[in-house]
């Protein structure tokens, strides 16, 4: 009998979800995810003000806090000029296409050094399969820690007393940024997938590889995801999310067929 | 139609050659005990079978299909070196992960079966971290039978199991092949379990197959040989072995002389030189002498 690619996608989805959902890491990186923001945003607010003296040099510096809730997300019109670098230039939303590289490589690294993956690929050909469903899988983590992020960003903004004025954008360009990070996980996602089918029960390597290669898109992201996203931003994103997708799919696909499973 | 058939099957890691130029036929309905020493090749040629490591060369047929078409994999049961379970997950999850990736429309009823089978049903919800050696490879062996697979390939099955999990084995390795229509591949180290089993015998050596038997040639070739104790077992051993080729002491104490028709002439030939047997019997060697003397060179 036959069985036609659309259910061996959907019985292959079942199994990662249900692998996934019932994973502690799954959790506990969602709970991060939302906790983050909460934590960084209450705790500068908090020290925003203070004065530190460098005891050698004995010069003052003053803590800045955050301003404005969607600091967490990204920067606001003329935040350049007015702050300069702060944390959350740095340490915002994007740093989830990096923690999304954590579950992948644990993820897929489980299958092989658990021995499941003999299991799945002896009953089941097709690697592609295999690829696409742990890439649908870790763009579903990595789109469910974003929201949480986001979620989180507003909690700890409405906690700290922040101001949640958007400096003349609207609640459509914000939900057009979240929109196209969420396209753009796909290109990370594909990028980790295949270093992680190429390490594969070695997870510390995976992880490294993953982190090494996101981090060379990762200053791209602000860039392409900005607080004043349109709606050719999610076209750009989504566009290069299907075709990175696409490109690394098929090469993390020749990595399983040319090397040994086990 | 043979379950497997291999012709020519060649693998090398590098500049070693694992297995090189391997003909093997596993007919249908067949428990095709696959006998080698460590390192010999089997286990690779099972991965290639099941298509977790490519092949260098050669061919590899299922069904009369080649290996890798993904109908006839789905046929597969496989339990190669350990069950592959995540060790957070229960035995249950992890036996209906397995159920889903089979596309198992009944998964519970085929689960609790299977663990059924296995005398497993009542650790089905024990985390598989805390299984046992032996309960984690009855659950090994319960996730192969899942999805009631037209051909088995075990290695190294019997591993860790108590008296008890090896009978069941051996019942189930029958009651699977009932029908004629299903087969199994099984490499073990216990060759006297495998012998009690098998139908056919495949015994690989330095990647190369050196002889295929059924069970029933396997009983032809096996040498008959008279085991005898004696008043003076120094004496008697020393005596045999000037008139006899081939003669040993066993573990149990006994003289072996092979090849021979009647155990009279041994009698009288210790008469004659003032000795006399206290026991004697005639027997057969089993797989496991087969095997060693096969590795020796003896046959």
């Amino acid at each position: 009998m036959k069985i036609s690619f659309g259910q061996r996608l959907s019985s292959m989805l079942k199994v990662d979800f249900r692998r996934m959902f019932k994973s502690r890491l799954f959790y506990i990186l969602l709970a991060c995810a939302l906790l983050m923001p909460i934590l960084m945003t209450v705790m500068m607010a908090m020290m925003d003000g203070s004065v530190s003296v460098d005891p050698q040099t004995g010069v003052e510096s003053v803590m800045h806090g955050p301003e404005n809730t969607w600091q967490n997300i990204g920067t606001l019109p003329g935040g350049e000029a007015m702050g300069g670098m702060d944390v959350f230039s740095m340490c915002n939303i994007n740093m989830i296409f990096m923690i999304a590289a954590v579950f992948i490589c644990l993820f897929i690294s489980d299958d092989f050094r658990s021995g499941y993956a003999k299991n799945l690929f002896t009953v089941r050909a097709k690697k592609g399969d295999y690829v696409i469903s742990k890439t649908l899988s870790g763009v579903l983590c990595g789109a469910l820690m974003l929201i949480l992020y986001f979620v989180g960003a507003v909690l700890g903004g409405s906690i700290a007393g922040l101001s949640f004025d958007l400096h003349g954008l609207t609640a459509a360009n914000l939900v057009m940024c979240m929109l196209a990070k969420i396209f753009l996980m796909p290109v990370f996602i594909s990028i980790f997938v295949l270093v992680s089918v190429a390490a594969k029960q070695k997870a510390w390597l995976s992880i490294c590889g993953s982190l090494g290669g996101g981090m060379l898109l990762f200053m791209m992201v602000s860039m392409i995801t900005p607080l004043g996203s349109t709606m050719l931003n999610v076209i750009l994103c989504l566009a290069g999310g299907i075709l990175f997708a696409l490109g690394l799919g098929i090469a993390s696909k020749a990595v399983l067929n040319k090397s040994s499973l086990v | 139609m043979n379950a497997i058939e291999i012709r020519g099957l060649s693998k090398s890691f590098g500049p070693k050659q694992a297995v090189c130029g391997l003909d093997m036929t596993v007919p249908m309905g067949a428990i095709y005990g696959f006998i080698g020493e460590n390192g010999s090749g089997k286990s690779t040629t099972q991965k290639m079978i099941c298509g977790l490591i490519p092949t260098s060369g050669g061919s590899i047929k299922l069904s009369g299909k080649d290996h890798t078409d993904p109908d006839v994999r789905a046929d597969i049961g496989v339990l190669i070196e350990a069950p592959g379970c995540f060790p957070n997950l229960t035995v249950w999850d992890n036996m209906m992960l397995q159920a889903a990736n089979l596309r198992l429309s009944n998964a519970e009823e085929a689960v609790v079966k299977v663990l059924k089978t296995v005398r497993m049903e009542g650790a089905a919800g024990n985390k598989y971290k805390n299984c046992s050696l032996g309960m984690k490879q009855r659950v090994g062996i319960a996730m192969a039978l899942l999805g009631e697979p037209t051909l088995l390939i075990l290695d190294e099955p019997l591993n860790g199991l108590d008296a008890d999990g090896m009978r069941i084995m051996r019942e189930v390795f029958t009651d699977i092949i009932k029908d004629g229509k299903r087969s199994i591949l099984v490499s073990s180290h216990l060759l006297g379990e495998l012998q009690k089993v098998a139908t056919h015998y495949g015994i690989i050596r330095h990647g190369k197959m050196i002889c295929q038997m059924t069970a029933d040639e396997l009983d032809a070739n096996c040498r008959t040989y008279v085991a005898l104790q004696t008043e003076d077992m120094n004496r008697s051993k020393m005596l045999l072995g000037c008139k006899y080729s081939r003669v040993e002491e066993d573990e149990a104490g006994y003289i072996r002389v092979y090849d021979l028709t009647t155990p009279e002439e041994i009698v009288t030939y210790l008469y004659d030189n003032g000795i006399c047997v206290t026991e004697i019997q005639t027997d057969k060697i089993g797989l496991e002498e087969y095997y060693i003397d096969l590795m020796k060179g003896g046959r």
